[in-house]
């Protein structure tokens, strides 16, 4: 992963090629760079016919002119046509480009493929020049050379394009290595194929694409390397490039600031639109990492229901006594395209203080979404299509909103409505101590002093059983077990004596002596503190453990709900039943596991 | 942690040697005409061999490396062959306002790449569109163009900024800080370009974590929650695109203290370069390895800090 | 760096007016003994070079005196007219041979460090000079030793007449030094002398900015116009015109194209003409090309520049077209000979026709990569009339090495007008440097030897023999220009890069 992150966030290794190509085609920037890059290399094809005169003809008559129907962008130092210069060293600027990055594409590349194939020492080795490559500055090192070997643009580029190679190196590597395990096991079932047929028919596919981003990047770089030698003066003066150019113009720019600008925006424009092209290139053929269009709307990252709908929703249904009300609650996700998917499909249930109901069902049935959007920690893209909930006397959805009210919910949580997660290790900063983490919150919500807190989180740990709360208090996430963890969240949980505590799964992620120790705790904090409590699970022998209602999901809808004793002795529901059946426990040894096949 | 550090000052120094002895070889080419520069056009065949006998000019390739190399790791770097100023003196005076430039470049995209990586992340929208697109700008045009069109706009035409020169903290705090804006802005121009990218990416990439979305549900503010919790576990990325930035900074900031006449290493390497006056050139690549070294140092000992998990390993 | 030898090199006139331009030229007190005018402040100078080192050895003239004339006096003073006037040496005389130079010196100077000057000093330091393998050795190569008559009077041993060695003595060789300092390593960097300022090695950092402070026990107050000078190395013409405008010094060299800056912000210039410009002809033999060692090609190429037209559009004017390599304060100087070439393409032509080239012929010309403008205008002009050049372009540092291998034919220079005798030494003559193929004949050999020994009409019929013969296709003399500000006066210096520091004064 450190690779993928060192260089720019690396694209998937194998996609399909069309969609490449059509999701480019879609790109509104990059078809403006693509067009004016093919018109620069165009044009300097044709600098023998496009240009209005001799690039080296000096007319001395008109040294330093401005732009007129004869000169069209002026003329230079010695009287020279600006237009037709630009032109003709546009072939050499963009040609050395070229040449850098084929360099470094000869280099880099099979020096990645045999690394990332055969690895060992070769790998290691190269590895390590790699490093010492990319610690040198460019500039420098073309300055060294130049003091070697003269003035040349082809030798610098030669020299640049070196030092670009370990890019190249890196990305071959990467994509060979990671090929080179798919394909491995499917060598091993082929049998008479040899590894190398395999990689060299599948490496050019795999490899094409992120050489062809990064040759544009590098293509960039080249030219604006190749333009500041030449500006500090030390290209060859008597090839007319754009650095050169812009080294002339600057000599007079107090003269006619005007000349500075023409080799300025080639070589602007030039870099710019690689740049561009580069990038829209990643993008399209990165997986959905941007928001879909159709979200437009709702961008903004505190979306409020409108005031209107406000009002009168609370004073409709102020006299709600649940705890937790949510009425007809649906949630979707819009797709690209327009569609939209709907994971919760007008869900109601309630939860009073002091009770515990069970929401199951399986992976997939909108239950762990329900308890988000209770929470209002649904993701972003997220959409709330219908329905309401309220909490004790806050609406914090209303019909007719598309979100949760970020506004009202956050006063809410903590102290109103708490949370513990289901993955303990993944639910902690790794950044800040676990005593940080339970303090800070406790100082803002309950509004006491650093020190009082810091005693409260000792206390809580106490509580949940933890053996040295100090210790604990003192420590990373990544020091402590995933018991320990999970206690933590719990203790975090109820830091602020919530009245409402959603527990997602709570004893999932952990080892089953764990689990049943989890439950006790849970269950004794809730007697103690009077809580309202949901508990998310898949897990029947957690619900009869631990809750007093329950209510069954499939598919986003609710298809059963109830007492709990009433549901697990007779459940009336066919997709109940068999959640019962296939459980393990009170199960017939030997026998079939389901009643039926499952729809 | 002092493994850590030992392990990496070995493989700077490794790097170093490296580098040097490349660096030397390549150099070991070009010294042929230099007594005569040295000592001008008057100069009688005697006057000139006597001289390259002076320089050493007419040793080996390995006895010149050699010597430089006893010298160097003694921290002396010898003396300037055309003005006889030991070259780490010549450092030494130089390093103030190259280090000012570049290491307050450094800060300041820093700060600006987490503030529009932040804003883009979060507001998306029409603010997530002008950063990338400032983003692909700033990374694409050389920081050399900015600084030319800052320098004639701003500094030649409006007169409003120095065009040339620098002026020392102690002399004048203001004067001072007029003095590096416009070079200070040409290079943060393009290095928070990448990095406002990376934090970008990184901030979507950690908002979506789990933790967040625990931190959030205990009631802290999401101002809270990004800039101190997001914002710390985005960082290791970003810093990490910084530090390979600086190598290419160390590069632009010799071109754009040409531009700006700044009394920095950036002038002394051209000049050095362009005479052949080879222990300045050695005294400059040693000076910029050592920086590449010391930056990624500090990089990983604040990734460090961010993330204690890295520290261990 | 952009150093070339014009600029590198003072021309040593013996008599001749001064030519000043320019408004508000400093009418400020003479080097040497005038006591008028007030005295006092800093002087703040933006020098084109930076000082490589204090041993007064190691100094060069032009641009770099300006370091070395605070802290060392020379033997003898040049006015800023030319003239020689006493300074360490009181008098000096010649036997009848004209090898014995008799020096009568100061009895009441002391070095800063506390040794006496005398003729023991004297010796020392020529003996010094001669060996210490600075730029500018060459210049006593006619000296063989210095005898010490008594504690005031020296005796200079010359192996030949040589007279350049007066003006030699006012300048680089005639820098006295401690004899205890001289040599020690320190005076690289710590100058010991007995001149008007002492370096403030505290407030000076090498490559930015030199400070000398008044010498309490200097000999000659009034030479002592400032209490305190900085000189400031600003080796790019954009940094130098940037501090003199917005006040950061109070005087520096510009060029052509900065110049307007200065006029615009008010700051008063002097324009004076030190160097020409235009090609040498160093293969006058025709050995490597045979076309230039006929006359009439040379002639035909100094036809076809059109001197005006570059002078204009790359100096902007800044200049004075010229057909004679000398200056018109030396004593080889021709009025009529400034205009023998006119621009003439058509002459030019049926010249190369009459030398049996009616359609031209190939020539390589080197190039000096900071000169690659007026190399390529000189290429145009020639191939305007037929003569294709190929250019082959030289890294700046290297160019005059190159020329020296003599594997060049022809090639652009710059170069001081000089004294006769001195630019016979350095250009012309058979051993000069820039005569690289060592050409001579016998009209040149004989008039040489004339100047030698003294005869000014010699170097007036040198003159006109090597313009005649088109040994060189000079273009222009360049203005040096030089700008300074309202809060002191500067008077020029003849024939030198910039003004002595003794010429600066602080304004009425």
């Amino acid at each position: 992963m450190s690779e993928a992150v060192v260089q720019n966030p690396q694209t998937p290794v194998v996609v399909a090629r069309s969609g490449v190509l059509k999701r480019l085609a879609k790109n509104p920037l990059a078809i403006l760079a693509f067009l004016l890059l093919l018109g620069t290399i165009a044009a300097s094809f044709l600098a023998p016919v496009l240009a209005t005169h001799d690039p080296n003809y000096a007319d001395l008559q008109m040294v330093l002119a401005g732009p007129s129907a004869e000169h069209i962008l002026g003329t230079d130092s010695l009287g020279r046509d600006v237009f037709s210069r630009l032109l003709f060293a546009s072939q050499v600027t963009l040609a050395a480009a070229a040449l850098a990055a084929v360099v470094a594409i000869a280099i880099g590349v099979p020096a990645g493929i045999t690394a990332g194939y055969f690895g060992g020492v070769f790998d290691g080795s190269a590895n390590w020049v790699t490093n010492m490559l990319m610690s040198l500055p460019g500039i420098i090192v073309l300055l060294a050379v130049r003091a070697a070997t003269g003035p040349s643009v082809w030798i610098s580029m030669l020299v640049f394009g070196v030092l670009l190679a370990p890019s190249f190196y890196r990305l071959t590597r990467t994509a060979v290595k990671s090929v080179r395990n798919e394909l491995y096991v499917d060598a091993a079932r082929v049998s008479g194929l040899s590894d190398v047929r395999i990689m060299s028919r599948h490496i050019f596919s795999v490899v094409r694409a992120p050489i062809i981003i990064q040759t544009a990047n590098v293509a960039g770089v080249a030219i604006a390397i190749q333009s500041g030698l030449e500006f500090l003066g030390l290209g060859d003066p008597l090839v007319p490039t754009w650095g050169v150019m812009l080294s002339d113009a600057f000599r007079n720019v107090y003269l006619t600031p005007l000349l500075m600008l023409w080799p300025a925006l080639a070589i602007a424009i030039t870099t710019v639109c690689l740049a561009i092209l580069g990038n829209a290139l990643r993008d399209s053929l990165e997986d959905g990492q941007k928001a879909p269009r159709a979200r437009k709307r709702a961008a903004s990252a505190v979306p409020v229901a409108s005031p209107a709908e406000v009002s009168t929703d609370t004073a409709v249904n102020a006299v709600s006594d649940h705890l937790l009300d949510v009425v007809d609650l649906r949630i979707g996700y819009p797709q690209e395209g327009g569609a939209t998917t709907t994971v919760v499909d007008g869900v109601s249930l309630h939860v009073d203080r002091g009770e515990v109901l069970g929401i199951v069902g399986e992976s997939g049935s909108g239950k762990s979404q329900t308890a988000f959007a209770v929470l209002g920690l649904l993701p972003e893209t997220a959409e709330i299509l219908g329905g309401s909930v309220t909490i004790g006397t806050t609406r914090t959805v209303t019909p007719g909103s598309r979100a949760v009210s970020q506004a009202r919910i956050a006063a809410l949580r903590g102290k109103g409505i708490a949370y513990i997660p289901q993955e303990p290790m993944s639910n902690l900063d790794p950044a800040f101590t676990i005593g940080h983490q339970l303090v800070r919150p406790m100082v803002k919500v309950l509004g006491i002093s650093k020190a009082a807190a810091k005693a409260r989180a000792l206390e809580l740990l106490a509580t949940v059983g933890i053996v040295n709360p100090q210790r604990t208090f003192e420590a990373y996430p990544h020091e402590i077990s995933g018991g320990m963890a999970q206690r933590v969240l719990i203790a975090g949980a109820v830091s602020c004596e919530p009245d409402l505590l959603i527990a997602d799964e709570p004893t999932t992620a952990l080892d089953v002596t764990v689990q049943a120790e989890v439950l006790d705790l849970l269950r004794d904090l809730q007697k103690r503190l009077g809580m309202g409590m949901i508990i998310v699970t898949h897990n029947f022998g957690v619900v009869s453990d631990i809750c007093d209602r329950v209510v069954v999901m499939k598919d986003g809808r609710l298809v059963e709900g109830g007492d709990v004793r009433t549901i697990l002795r007779a459940p009336q529901h066919e997709y109940t039943r068999q959640l019962l059946d296939s459980t393990l426990e009170g199960k017939t040894p030997m026998s079939m596991l389901t009643t039926g096949t499952k729809a | 942690m002092l493994i850590f550090l030992l392990r990496r000052l070995g493989a700077g120094i490794l790097l170093l040697f490296v580098i040097t002895t490349i660096t030397y070889t390549l150099l070991y080419f070009s010294s042929d005409g230099i007594a005569q520069n040295i000592l001008g056009e008057f100069a009688t065949p005697e006057q000139i061999a006597l001289k390259q006998a002076e320089l050493g000019l007419d040793q080996p390739l390995a006895t010149r490396y050699l010597d430089w190399l006893g010298g160097a790791v003694t921290g002396d770097l010898g003396r300037s062959w055309f003005n006889s100023e030991p070259v780490v003196s010549a450092l030494l005076n130089r390093l103030p306002v190259s280090l000012t430039i570049v290491i307050g470049a450094l800060l300041i995209s820093a700060v600006l790449a987490a503030l529009l990586g932040v804003a883009a992340a979060i507001k998306r929208g029409w603010i997530d569109r002008a950063v990338q697109l400032l983003s692909l700008a700033g990374d694409a045009l050389p920081s050399f163009v900015v600084a030319i069109v800052l320098v004639t706009s701003l500094a030649i035409q409006a007169k409003i900024f120095p065009a040339t020169g620098f002026v020392p903290f102690a002399d004048n705090p203001a004067l001072w800080i007029m003095s590096i804006a416009l070079p200070i802005t040409a290079l943060v121009f393009q290095l928070v370009a990448q990095a406002a990218q990376q934090f970008r990416s990184a901030i979507i990439d950690v908002r979506r974590r789990d933790f967040v979305r625990t931190l959030r549900s205990r009631g802290l503010s999401e101002r809270e929650v990004v800039f101190k919790h997001v914002l710390r576990s985005a960082a290791p990325a970003a810093l990490t695109i910084l530090s390979l930035q600086f190598v290419g900074l160390l590069g632009g900031s010799v071109i754009i203290e040409q531009i700006f006449a700044l009394p920095g290493v950036g002038p002394l390497a051209v000049l050095s370069t362009t005479q052949g006056d080879i222990p300045v050139v050695m005294g400059v690549v040693v000076y910029t390895v050592i920086m590449v070294i010391l930056v990624n140092l500090v990089v990983d000992l604040v990734n460090g800090w961010l993330n204690p998990k890295v520290r261990v390993s | 760096m952009k150093l070339r030898s014009r600029a590198a090199l003072a021309a040593m006139l013996t008599a001749g007016a001064l030519v000043l331009t320019g408004c508000g030229a400093g009418g400020g007190p003479a080097g040497g003994g005038d006591t008028a005018g007030p005295t006092g402040g800093t002087l703040s100078i933006g020098s084109l070079v930076d000082v490589t080192s204090f041993d007064p050895a190691a100094s060069h003239v032009g641009h770099y005196m300006q370091y070395y004339q605070p802290v060392y006096d020379t033997l003898i003073l040049r006015e800023p007219n030319g003239d020689l006037s006493p300074m360490l040496a009181t008098d000096w005389e010649y036997d009848d041979t004209q090898t014995e130079l008799t020096l009568t010196l100061r009895d009441d100077v002391t070095f800063t460090d506390g040794t006496k000057f005398d003729a023991a000093a004297v010796k020392a330091n020529i003996d010094h000079f001669k060996v210490a393998n600075g730029p500018q050795a060459s210049t006593a190569a006619s000296i063989e030793g210095v005898r010490v008559e008594d504690a005031d009077t020296a005796i200079i041993d010359l192996s030949a007449p040589d007279p350049g060695i007066l003006l030699y003595l006012a300048a680089s060789a005639g820098f006295m030094g401690s004899p205890a300092a001289l040599e020690t390593e320190g005076i690289i960097s710590t100058p010991v002398g007995s001149g008007p300022y002492v370096l403030d090695t505290a407030a000076t950092v090498t490559g930015a900015t030199y400070t000398y402070t008044k010498n309490p026990d200097y000999w000659n107050p009034d030479l002592q116009k400032f209490d305190k000078i900085e000189v400031k190395p600003m080796q790019d013409v954009t940094a130098r015109v940037n501090a003199l405008v917005s006040g950061q010094i109070n005087a520096a060299l510009l060029d052509a194209k900065t110049a307007p800056q200065g006029t615009g912000a008010g700051l008063n210039e002097i324009t004076s003409p030190v160097d020409w410009q235009g090609l040498f002809f160093f293969d006058r033999a025709g050995a490597q090309s045979e076309p230039l060692g006929d006359v009439r090609v040379r002639q035909a190429i100094n036809y076809a520049i059109d001197r005006q037209t570059l002078l204009d559009s790359l100096l902007l004017g800044n200049g004075e077209v010229t057909s004679q390599i000398t200056g018109k304060a030396s004593a080889g100087y021709v009025e009529d000979l400034d205009d023998y070439y006119d621009f003439d393409p058509k002459k030019a032509k049926s010249l190369l026709a009459d030398a049996g080239y009616p359609d031209g012929f190939d020539l390589t010309l080197p190039v000096n990569s900071a000169d690659v403008i007026i190399n390529a205008a000189i290429v145009q002009q020639l191939a305007d009339v037929g003569i294709n050049a190929t250019q082959v372009v030289i890294p700046s540092t290297d160019y005059r090495n190159e020329i020296f291998t003599g594997k060049y034919s022809l090639g652009y220079y710059g170069i001081f007008q000089g004294d006769p005798w001195v630019a016979i030494n350095h250009h012309i003559g058979p051993n000069a440097a820039f005569n690289p193929l060592k050409y001579e004949d016998e009209t040149s050999a004989a008039l040489i030897a004339r100047v030698q020994a003294g005869d000014d009409d010699a170097a007036k019929e040198l003159t006109e023999y090597i313009t005649e013969e088109a040994w060189f296709a000079p273009f222009y003399r360049v203005n040096q220009l030089y700008f300074f500000d309202d809060k002191i006066t500067v008077e020029n210096q003849l024939q030198q890069a910039v003004p002595s520091i003794y010429n600066y004064a602080p304004a009425q």
